[in-house]
């Protein structure tokens, strides 16, 4: 399984701060985000960066592996 | 003596945080600080209460990672960078950075990028509660 964690105002889109979702043999980052666009799509209009397993990530052709946890994120804003 | 890079639920001290940057080097010459409020009013509304929300292990790891780059760039002595989460009142402390430089302008030009490259690097979200309703906050450029 891929675990997806999202946070703030994503979270409150999805409606749940973690989905998971089924792990496939080559499966890449943008197959995972396409699978919840289609599902969340008012989530995805805010998203703009995405993690793997703690660090930013900006090729989206990047492999996932079985355990990999993802996390699609909206523009920051602390401070 | 507590960590230099923390994320918090409750409030922070001024005075032991600079005491703690104070007593890492006595060739500090100049510390600047930055502190973060809750502000009662934005965008033509009042405003009661900030929740933050915040990824938290990668947060820290991206604010750990900033005061060792400001340490870096600034030649500075130490630096430190606190930020609240979970529910704050308005009128609250929010954020706090500090850093100590053997001279002033140093300290004051790390003190002015860490702030501005938090709010850019650190996956912090705010949602302002007010009398009317909740929203999550657009960042400002």
């Amino acid at each position: 399984m891929i675990r997806v964690q999202f946070f703030g105002p994503v979270a409150e889109r999805v409606g749940a701060c973690e989905v998971q979702v089924a792990f496939k043999a080559g499966m890449r980052l943008q197959d995972v985000r396409e699978q919840l666009k289609t599902k969340y799509p008012a989530a995805f209009e805010i998203v703009c960066f995405a993690a793997v397993n703690g660090e930013h990530v900006r090729d989206m052709s990047l492999p996932l592996q079985e355990g990999s946890e993802v996390v699609f994120m909206s523009k920051f804003s602390g401070g | 003596m507590r960590d230099p890079v923390r994320l918090q639920q409750e409030d922070f001290s001024l005075d032991e945080e600079v005491a703690a940057l104070r007593a890492s080097s006595k060739r500090m010459g100049g510390i600047a600080t930055f502190i973060g409020c809750a502000r009662d009013f934005s965008e033509g509304r009042k405003v009661t209460q900030i929740s933050f929300d915040a990824y938290g292990s990668m947060a820290l790891a991206e604010m750990n990672k900033l005061r060792d780059e400001a340490i870096a760039k600034f030649a500075l002595l130490d630096a430190r960078i606190v930020h609240r989460v979970g529910m704050v009142r308005a009128g609250e402390q929010i954020v706090f950075i500090a850093a100590g430089a053997e001279h002033r302008a140093p300290a004051l030009q790390a003190c002015h990028w860490l702030i501005d490259e938090l709010k850019q690097r650190v996956p912090i979200w705010k949602k302002e509660i007010t009398p009317q309703g909740e929203a999550w906050v657009t960042p400002h450029p």
